[in-house]
């Protein structure tokens, strides 16, 4: 594997659903060896990371973010020389893995909780947050409103009540406990000396209560992630770290520190931005999110997304902006899940592929990592049918065979049932399908994935807006020293013409990159193009 | 220093080829004043200025002058920008050429600004705008008025009372008293508000029998935004030119409005009376509301959505006013008017893409009247939601609407007239807004 440590400005990350992915023994569960057994089709479509979600030993009861061992891998996903053989294969086809960490919180069937509870004087007494009554902190908003009443829950055994910002099967760690403190820096070190390349932080915001605060990016949650950062540096250079923080970005890159915290965060607010855009045909919702993101430390990236397994975040929207997503995007009050709608890419474009490609295009060319989400390559559909945020959780469609390919398993002991309806059911939309047809999605991505890897600007450059006066029009310069791509796209559903402002690039050819077709030399006019509906080029800009 | 010999002759029928001038060739152009401000390339490539007299006005010139048979890249389908031949030169509009355009913004700015790059900012109505490295533009003013030009008048006067959303003035280029071009900060993520609700308007036409609040291009909250801002500006013209409470000013108002009802000559007898009777209806108005300073020719076409929200350009008022009607304080509600009217314009001017010459049909009609109707009410709600605004209008929503409506009316009139003139395809779209107008009265 290359062995540069600034590999993640550059990544394209593939966020795949162990689980869901491919099940190699037969029991209707995907597992780690079917996933090490897919990795020739990841190393195929090009994607240069994996993330992971939780395969830790749990109850299963908020799927997996609930973890009740820390070192001990999930049995249904195999067991610990699985993982090792999976990122050994990984690191073979120099793809990396990053995977999910819980650092908030653990499940109650924790043995930590379990023992914490039995009294107040037991060594893990103080391992998480307790209090006589259910009064403190009266600040902090509860985060799943659809189950949650409050922030806290008695537990009768101990005769207290315990602090949880999510679920209450899911107690918070006390991090004001240094003994807590240092034995989640041990599992850190523990995955990251099995070969991991990183973690994906989940919930990193809420980890220290304070009084008089929403307990939201403490200054000593700051202190704690710059202690990690550091203990990861020392030891394992060229891993990541990347935050989940659902927050503005003035708020975010916080977590970014100097350049000493996190090297990645998620960028939230721009994924419905561009939905919304899109519906409304004109670039303002985007480039006013983009606008008003500050710049961040040379060697930090932000992690863009469409879609992941998680709902289609709104809590960073206004709630204007939120009713309007909601309207727009869930008239079926089933899809709204929490304060987001739980609907992979493709049904919630109503499966126009043109809105697809726009959006991706518009993903991977954004300042930011892009995080891909397995089955969005080939266009899955959701089931909101299923309960919870299982909709968008179906089993990976490689074939047309029994099970989709993803299981030779009885179908009734399957985790989730495949999707079978005649739109996006894996008869239709699978895999090997898309394999044979060369003008699938699959194989667009795979193009769209080999040009961006081509570009190192796409992940390193500069980004900056163009003035255009047709506002369905948007278009922005990315520049890297003399690597320079001009990127144009069409937000509406009809044909736009724009004229660009490009009198800066004057006798520069424009080579359009999907095709290598040059395009006429940019004179001391305005420069004009045509797009189709929902169209996008992407040129680079070279001396004519 | 006088331009050189034969040009003079070039000029009626050049000024006639322009839209900013919008007449015929004038037979008593007189040239007032003129100098020879820049010469290049071994005074070769020079640039005139001239002041003209014609039919009435005082007219700016930019005269640009290259060598017989020497080609310029900018001039391409540019025709009616060049005057023509006169010795061994050939004079064009001296702002399509970017070398003398670089220089012009230094003097406008006093050499506080520099670009690289210039380009035209697209078609206008009365002034030449040149935008240099997507970070200023320049106004060049073609009708001069005696004194300020309102528009750096009131720029100038919303900033100093701390409004900020207006483009920041860098420099004014001034010369013998009058002002002849003005600097401001480029809205490089602007969208005018106009394309903006055409935009919306297309996504819901293309939507058969969907209604505008659940179209995807819903208007609703910009146009309610644009309220809000319309609001804060008007409070800040109050701030920085004064609240005048004068008795009789609903009778001015009336008087004014009064004056432009012989415009409806040629339509239906009928509606002469009527609009007789809303001028009345206003000139009874027991409380009117204050009189302000305003921007006088308020419409979609005169603010932009940016990155921060909107923000409003020229202060001129309407073009085809004398200066002093254009900066008398008048009631805020004509602004406001101005904006409803706007708002139905684009509901109209978006059907006739739809349909051409023909009918619309029924449910084109009613999209466009429901879109009219949502987006001129969420406007009302910001407007009127607005802090402190109630202190400029009338008390009672007696009084509000009758005002407005008087407003409303003045506004439609004189697009009747303008399109009556200039765009005669086009005079359904006051035609019915009067005729709507006074049924409701």
């Amino acid at each position: 594997m290359n062995d540069d440590q600034r590999w993640y400005k550059r990544a394209v990350f593939y966020e795949v659903l162990v689980r869901g992915f491919f099940d190699a023994n037969d029991d209707g569960t995907g597992d780690l060896r079917g996933l090490t057994a897919k990795l020739d089709y990841l190393q195929w479509l090009g994607v240069d990371s994996l993330w992971l979600l939780p395969f830790y030993q749990s109850p299963l009861r908020d799927g997996g973010y609930d973890i009740s061992d820390f070192f001990t891998v999930l049995p249904e996903y195999g067991e610990l020389a699985d993982a090792v053989e999976l990122v050994e294969e990984a690191h073979r086809r120099n793809i990396r893995i990053i995977a999910d960490l819980v650092m908030n919180h653990t499940s109650d069937l924790h043995p930590w909780f379990q023992e914490s509870r039995q009294d107040r004087v037991n060594p893990k007494a103080d391992w998480y947050v307790w209090a006589d009554d259910d009064q403190r902190w009266p600040e902090a908003r509860v985060i799943f409103i659809d189950s949650e009443k409050s922030n806290w829950a008695y537990d009768a055994g101990r005769g207290q009540y315990y602090w949880h910002r999510f679920f209450s099967h899911q107690p918070d760690l006390n991090y004001d406990n240094p003994e807590v403190a240092e034995t989640m820096i041990d599992v850190v070190r523990f995955w990251l000396d099995i070969g991991l390349d990183g973690f994906r932080l989940d919930a990193v915001p809420y980890l220290f209560e304070r009084d008089g605060t929403n307990c939201e990016n403490l200054p000593e949650t700051h202190e704690y992630l710059r202690r990690v950062r550091k203990e990861v540096d020392a030891a394992f250079p060229g891993k990541v770290l990347l935050a989940e923080a659902n927050q503005w970005p003035e708020d975010v890159v916080d977590y970014f520190g100097d350049g000493d915290e996190c090297h990645m965060c998620f960028h939230f607010p721009v994924m419905p931005r561009m939905f919304m855009a899109v519906r409304r045909e004109q670039r303002t919702p985007i480039t006013e999110i983009l606008g008003r993101t500050p710049s961040i430390p040379e060697n930090c990236q932000w992690g863009i997304f469409l879609r992941n397994h998680d709902e289609l975040t709104l809590e960073m929207v206004t709630d204007e902006e939120r009713d309007y997503m909601w309207a727009e995007y869930a008239k079926d009050p089933r899809m709204k899940r929490n304060l987001g709608i739980g609907r992979r890419l493709a049904p919630l474009v109503d499966n126009d592929r043109r809105v697809a490609e726009l959006l991706h295009s518009l993903l991977f060319s954004f300042p930011g990592s892009p995080v891909l989400y397995y089955g969005d390559e080939i266009g899955m559909g959701d089931n909101i049918y299923l309960g919870d945020r299982d909709g968008v959780r179906t089993p990976m469609q490689w074939s047309p065979d029994r099970n989709a390919g993803f299981s030779r398993a009885d179908f009734a002991q399957l985790y989730l049932p495949p999707l079978m309806d005649s739109v996006y059911g894996y008869q239709a939309v699978n895999v090997e399908a898309e394999l044979r047809n060369p003008s699938s999605m699959l194989q667009w991505m795979k193009r769209m994935l080999e040009v961006r890897k081509n570009h190192p600007v796409f992940g390193e450059g500069s980004f900056e807006v163009l003035h255009a006066e047709n506002p369905s029009v948007l278009a922005y310069v990315r520049e890297l020293d003399d690597d320079i791509v001009l990127c144009a796209c069409n937000l509406s559903r009809f044909a736009q013409p724009a004229e660009l402002a490009l009198q800066r690039f004057e006798g520069k050819v424009p080579i359009e990159l999907l095709g290598r077709v040059p395009f006429p030399p940019i004179g001391q006019l305005p420069y004009f193009v045509t797009l189709a509906p929902y169209g996008f080029y992407w040129f680079q800009l070279v001396e004519g | 220093m006088p331009l050189p010999e034969g040009v003079s002759e070039l000029l009626p029928g050049y000024l006639a080829r322009q839209r900013w001038y919008g007449g015929s060739e004038p037979d008593d152009l007189r040239i007032l004043d003129s100098d020879l401000l820049l010469a290049l390339e071994r005074e070769t490539h020079r640039l005139w200025w001239a002041l003209v007299g014609a039919e009435g006005a005082r007219w700016q010139l930019l005269l640009g002058e290259r060598p017989k048979g020497e080609p310029a890249e900018f001039l391409q389908g540019r025709e009616e920008a060049v005057l023509g031949l006169a010795g061994s030169a050939y004079y064009y509009d001296g702002t399509l050429d970017p070398t003398f355009d670089l220089v012009l913004l230094q003097l406008a700015t006093g050499g506080a600004e520099e670009a690289e790059r210039v380009r035209p900012a697209g078609v206008e109505q009365s002034n030449t705008s040149l935008v240099f490295d997507d970070r200023v533009i320049l106004k060049v003013f073609r009708r001069l008025v005696e004194g300020p030009q309102p528009d750096v008048e009131v720029t100038s006067g919303l900033v100093d009372a701390g409004f900020d959303h207006v483009p920041r003035v860098l420099g004014v280029w001034r010369r013998g008293g009058d002002d002849l071009a003005v600097a401001q900060d480029f809205l490089v993520s602007g969208v005018e508000g106009w394309a903006l609700a055409l935009t919306s308007l297309r996504d819901l036409y293309a939507s058969p029998e969907a209604d505008p609040a659940d179209a995807g291009g819903d208007f609703q909250a910009e146009a309610s935004r644009l309220g809000q801002m319309t609001a804060a500006m008007h409070r800040a013209l109050s701030a920085a030119f004064g609240v005048f409470r004068d008795p009789g000013r609903a009778g001015e108002w009336a008087d004014a409005m009064a004056a432009g009802l012989h415009h409806l000559r040629d339509e239906d007898p009928q509606w002469r009376s009527h609009a007789g009777s809303v001028v009345d209806g206003l000139r009874q108005v027991s409380d009117p509301g204050a009189a302000i300073r305003v921007h006088g020719d308020f419409h979609l076409g005169q603010v932009m959505r940016t990155d921060s929200g909107w923000y409003v350009l020229d202060f001129e008022g309407e073009p085809a006013r004398p200066l002093q009607e254009r900066t008398r304080p008048t009631s805020p509600l004509k602004d406001v008017a101005g904006m409803l009217r706007s708002f139905h314009y684009a509901a109209r001017v978006a059907l006739r893409e739809q349909a051409g010459d023909a009918a619309p049909g029924e449910v084109l009609e009613r999209q466009a009247a429901a879109w009219e109707g949502h987006n001129r009410r969420a406007f009302l709600r910001g407007y009127l939601g607005y802090p402190g605004v109630d202190e400029l209008l009338p008390g009672d929503d007696r009084s509000r609407s009758a005002v407005m409506t008087a407003f409303e009316l003045d506004k439609a009139i004189y697009e009747l007239a303008y399109e009556r003139s200039y765009r005669p395809d086009w005079i359904a779209i006051p035609r019915d807004a009067i005729r709507g107008l006074l049924g409701a009265a």
